[in-house]
């Protein structure tokens, strides 16, 4: 037996990605002065890699389709929100509460996919996202409707965390626990079964799957992730309305796994960091851009981007970022001997 | 004593009848061949022993265990599984995790806790699969994608998912589908192997009648939903109603 065969098993990536992410802000400090802007974005990127990764396990691997995935990020969100500022509880106990509840609502959205499958629980889920918007309106006496909540800065055993540059690292330690448990958990039998509920479900049956528990087990999971990382939006952003968590939002995280290979946890991470760039680097440039050479007022140019990014990459690279990664590392491995179509 | 009891099995589909009162023992240690002609009912007999589908009379049971009222998934618990007609696997998995998938009941929860955390646990895993992969001699195809192999290998694949549960008795739909004279033979060896080395029952579906009259103890014949015949192979070859069911009526022998 050849030791180490796959990538995963000799765990070589966990102090690579410890080490980038630990890098990247100092790097940062060093080279702008804007760099707490780009801290800004590092944080939006890894709240929202936390949801990725958790949408990617339940569409891109069980192949169960969420289009209402922003309402756990919203149910998370309030949830600490009410339990941190109403109810009192220290942030470390919200952070592991909120979560799980999150699930919970994944684990009741979980009963409908037992039967129903494909689009018809997209739009189920997508169903299931503007009931909980509605619902959060709803509780106006602890949510205050429409108007937001302002949410205090997470606190952790008396140290309060303030500022992008805290946050980040805050964030971060979390992004990499979900990154790292995600491809733990897709490695094993867990991972297993979810693909093979994916593509034969017949065979999951007969393996001795036990379909409905690894369904909801799949919700379950994926509505936690987005719960926490709806927690910490909440606490690093100190603000949160309804508006944060429309069903766009929701289209975005799917758009987010697809551009960067459904079915990968690293597909899932590339996708997020590659929208929320073009998002918020790329798009304001072009919007500049057009304004001051056409003089074009070009305002929701992010959605034309997006859709024209989901286009092209579902028609010429459905398997995504990632897959695109892997048949460049094939390229450069065999490099002076590459068959001709191997590069597309 | 160790046996498949199918006891006047009927089975509908709002008002087709698939199956009616078909009774059949598989003893322990035998090679059974079903054969009919197409539509005979002889998969909708697989997926009701599988537990897919639930048939409204009759019961089957394997060591005093009713797999009628048994959810498809814990079939294999009783010592039953099966491979598929059309072939079933995710093509974006390797080889190996494919085989894997099978021993899904035999990896506890426990071993995954620690698969979590120790990296080594995969060898043991890895080890499973193995075995049972160079029983059917695919070890080379181990970290190969599922998706570009061969029909034959992707069969073969299949017969190892289902043998890494290490079952009793083995459910095999049309193994031989779409195979070449070569793999046919293959086929034959392997089918042999799995009954006189893991002395695994094997219940096997195949239109190939070289192969089912080579490897079989026993026959039984499915025609419209009932069984004709149940009998040794040169018994069942000479059988008037066989004739009549393969060939048609008036054909003189």
């Amino acid at each position: 037996m050849i030791k180490g065969r796959y990538d995963d098993e000799n765990l070589k990536w966990i102090p690579l990605l410890i080490g980038l992410v630990l890098l990247i802000p100092f790097a940062l400090k060093g080279m702008t002065f804007s760099y707490k802007y780009y801290i800004y974005i590092l944080n939006t990127i890894g709240i929202y890699i936390i949801l990725t990764v958790g949408l990617d396990l339940l569409s891109g691997y069980a192949g169960l389709i969420s289009l209402g995935h922003a309402a756990f990020m919203a149910i998370g969100a309030y949830t600490s929100a009410i339990l941190v500022d109403q109810a009192g509880l220290p942030f470390m106990f919200s952070l592991i509460l909120s979560p799980l509840i999150a699930g919970c609502f994944g684990f009741i959205i979980g009963f409908p996919a037992l039967r129903v499958s494909g689009m018809y629980l997209g739009l189920t889920t997508m169903g299931f996202g503007f009931i909980i918007r509605r619902l959060i309106i709803a509780l106006r006496e602890w949510t205050q409707g429409s108007a937001g909540l302002v949410v205090s800065p997470p606190n952790i055993f008396g140290f309060t965390i303030k500022g992008d540059w805290a946050n980040y690292f805050l964030v971060w330690t979390l992004a990499v626990l979900v990154i790292i448990g995600a491809r733990r958990i897709v490695k094993s039998k867990i991972g297993r079964a979810f693909m093979a509920i994916r593509d034969s479900e017949q065979a999951a049956e007969a393996s001795g799957i036990n379909l409905a528990k690894y369904k909801m087990f799949s919700f379950f999971i994926s509505g936690s992730l987005a719960g926490l990382s709806g927690v910490l939006m909440a606490h690093t952003n100190h603000f949160i309305s309804t508006d944060h968590f429309d069903s766009m939002l929701s289209i975005y995280f799917i758009i987010m796994v697809l551009v960067g290979g459904a079915g990968t946890v690293y597909g899932a991470v590339l996708g997020t960091l590659f929208i929320v760039l073009l998002d918020n680097l790329f798009v304001p440039e072009l919007e500049t851009l057009l304004h001051t050479m056409f003089s074009i007022e070009s305002g929701e140019m992010e959605s034309f981007i997006f859709g024209l990014v989901m286009f092209l990459f579902i028609i010429f690279q459905p398997t995504g970022l990632y897959g695109m990664w892997l048949k460049m590392r094939i390229y450069w491995k065999l490099f002076p001997f590459n068959p001709k179509q191997r590069f597309t | 004593m160790n046996q498949l009891v199918i006891n006047n099995v009927t089975m509908r589909f709002s008002g087709v009848v698939a199956l009616s009162e078909v009774s059949l023992n598989v003893n322990q240690g035998e090679i059974f061949s079903l054969i009919g002609p197409n539509g005979s009912g002889k998969s909708t007999l697989f997926n009701c022993i599988n537990g897919f589908n639930r048939p409204q009379e009759g019961s089957i049971s394997y060591n005093d265990t009713d797999l009628v009222k048994s959810a498809p998934h814990n079939i294999i618990e009783a010592g039953i599984s099966r491979t598929f007609q059309n072939i079933q696997n995710v093509p974006f998995m390797t080889v190996l995790d494919n085989v894997l998938l099978g021993a899904h009941n035999r990896i506890d929860t426990q071993f995954t806790l620690k698969r979590w955390f120790l990296p080594g646990n995969r060898e043991k895993e890895e080890a499973m699969a193995l075995k049972v992969m160079d029983f059917l001699g695919i070890v080379n195809y181990e970290s190969k994608f599922m998706s570009g192999q061969p029909y034959g290998i992707q069969k073969l694949v299949e017969v190892a998912r289902a043998l890494i549960s290490q079952p009793r008795l083995i459910l095999m739909d049309e193994p031989a589908a779409g195979m070449n004279e070569q793999e046919t033979f293959e086929i034959a060896r392997i089918i042999r192997e799995i009954r006189e080395k893991l002395s695994i029952t094997v219940l096997v579906v195949e239109h190939d009648m070289n192969l089912v009259m080579s490897i079989s103890d026993r026959i039984g014949v499915l025609e419209s939903g009932e069984i004709i015949t149940i009998g040794k192979p040169e018994d069942v070859k000479n059988h008037p109603e066989v004739l009549k069911a393969y060939l048609g009526e008036g054909f003189d022998a």
